[in-house]
């Protein structure tokens, strides 16, 4: 699993990440330290609201491979930032970047994405 | 003489050209079009002068949130405190609730853009934000009964103060003020005034709240949006089976 610890984004990331507003991101996301950066096939997209979900297949190098559920943004903004529900399509290999749960599940919130080939897929952050 | 004449005709000018930038509608500012959040906008003095003591200014508007315990001022009473220290925030990932908006006073400071529609007896203000509609009648008639429904829109009725648009809202569902446990009652009142900038190109707003059953002080937040042409508010459509990716 290729798997990116970041530190030193505190700070700016309790506004940064909580871009949607109805359930609280400060409570299901840690958005004081850790960045997770992944890469995989995608195995499911759903892009509704309130929130878009990217589940891709993490190859486990050895060991059982591993699902990742990545939570977007509300789809209803970031379709102004030119996502659609057709920007990623099951199978594309993707890299993505977020706050991981709090909870340690394979759960995260999207920060940003890029394709196999890095890419940007959107045309600006994905978080507000 | 010809040169004083000049001058005198373009210094005439100038306040005409100014206020010729704000767009009008039956004697009024017109309000109306497609808006998006915009936090960077400095708070307007002429609204924040208007707000009444005793008051506590949130400073959350848009993606910002406080923490849980923190609620930017107000003074919650022991009952309302009591429950904010129960809250469960995966209570409100269910599937019977993920889908059901908070009410105007939190949601008209969420990041998504609105789009007013601006008649001289009705103005409507549509929020992307789980597709609400709110309706406020300028047409000089009284809130609806006691008796009547309460929803999370509430029931608005407005009227003009100058270049300010006055919104006063009642008949609000309990519902969230901070996102973090605190609620207001069904008793809540809001006085809402959007005015224009100069140019037109922004909209700025105060939202002041009142809930003696739930906070021994008053809250307000500024709330501005700037003006975004040939844009449209996008379906939200909400999706009730997003809560099973938190297990319920």
């Amino acid at each position: 699993m290729r798997l990116v610890i970041a530190i030193g984004l505190a700070g700016v990331l309790l506004t940064a990440g909580a871009a949607e507003a109805h359930h609280s991101f400060a409570v299901f996301f840690s958005s004081d330290h850790d960045v997770v950066s992944l890469t995989g096939p995608v195995k499911e997209f759903h892009f509704t609201n309130p929130h878009g979900i990217i589940e891709i297949i993490v190859p486990g190098k050895g060991k059982p491979d591993q699902d990742w559920k990545i939570e977007t943004n509300s789809p209803s903004i970031m379709i102004h930032r030119g996502w659609s529900k057709d920007v990623i399509k099951v199978g594309d290999v993707i890299t993505v970047q977020g706050w991981p749960a709090r909870d340690g599940s394979n759960y995260m919130r999207l920060r940003n994405a890029s394709r196999a080939d890095g890419t940007p897929i959107g045309t600006a952050p994905a978080v507000q | 003489m010809m040169a004083r004449l000049v001058l005198a005709a373009a210094l005439a000018a100038v306040p005409a050209l100014a206020f010729a930038a704000v767009p009008m509608k039956d004697g009024h500012p017109d309000l109306s079009g497609y808006w998006d959040l915009d936090v960077k906008v400095p708070r307007d003095a002429a609204l924040m002068k208007r707000i009444g003591p005793n008051t506590a200014v949130l400073d959350d508007t848009g993606p910002t949130e406080f923490p849980r315990g923190e609620y930017g001022g107000l003074k919650p009473k022991p009952g309302a405190m009591a429950a904010a220290d129960k809250w469960d925030p995966k209570q409100d990932l269910t599937v019977a609730k993920v889908c059901s908006p908070p009410s105007i006073i939190y949601a008209m400071q969420g990041p998504f853009p609105i789009q007013i529609d601006q008649g001289r007896d009705i103005v409507v203000i549509r929020l992307q934000y789980y597709d609400m509609v709110r309706l406020v009648f300028m047409d000089g008639r009284k809130h609806l009964p006691a008796s009547a429904p309460h929803t999370k829109v509430g029931d608005s009725i407005g009227h003009w103060e100058g270049d300010t648009l006055v919104v006063d809202t009642d008949h609000l569902e309990p519902s969230t003020l901070t996102n973090n446990g605190l609620d207001h009652s069904d008793n809540v009142h809001v006085i809402e005034r959007f005015r224009l900038s100069p140019d037109g190109r922004t909209l700025l707003s105060t939202q002041e709240f009142e809930d003696p059953q739930t906070l021994d002080n008053r809250g307000a937040r500024f709330i501005a949006w700037k003006k975004k042409d040939g844009e449209f508010l996008e379906p939200y459509d909400c999706d009730p089976s997003f809560a099973l990716n938190y297990g319920k």
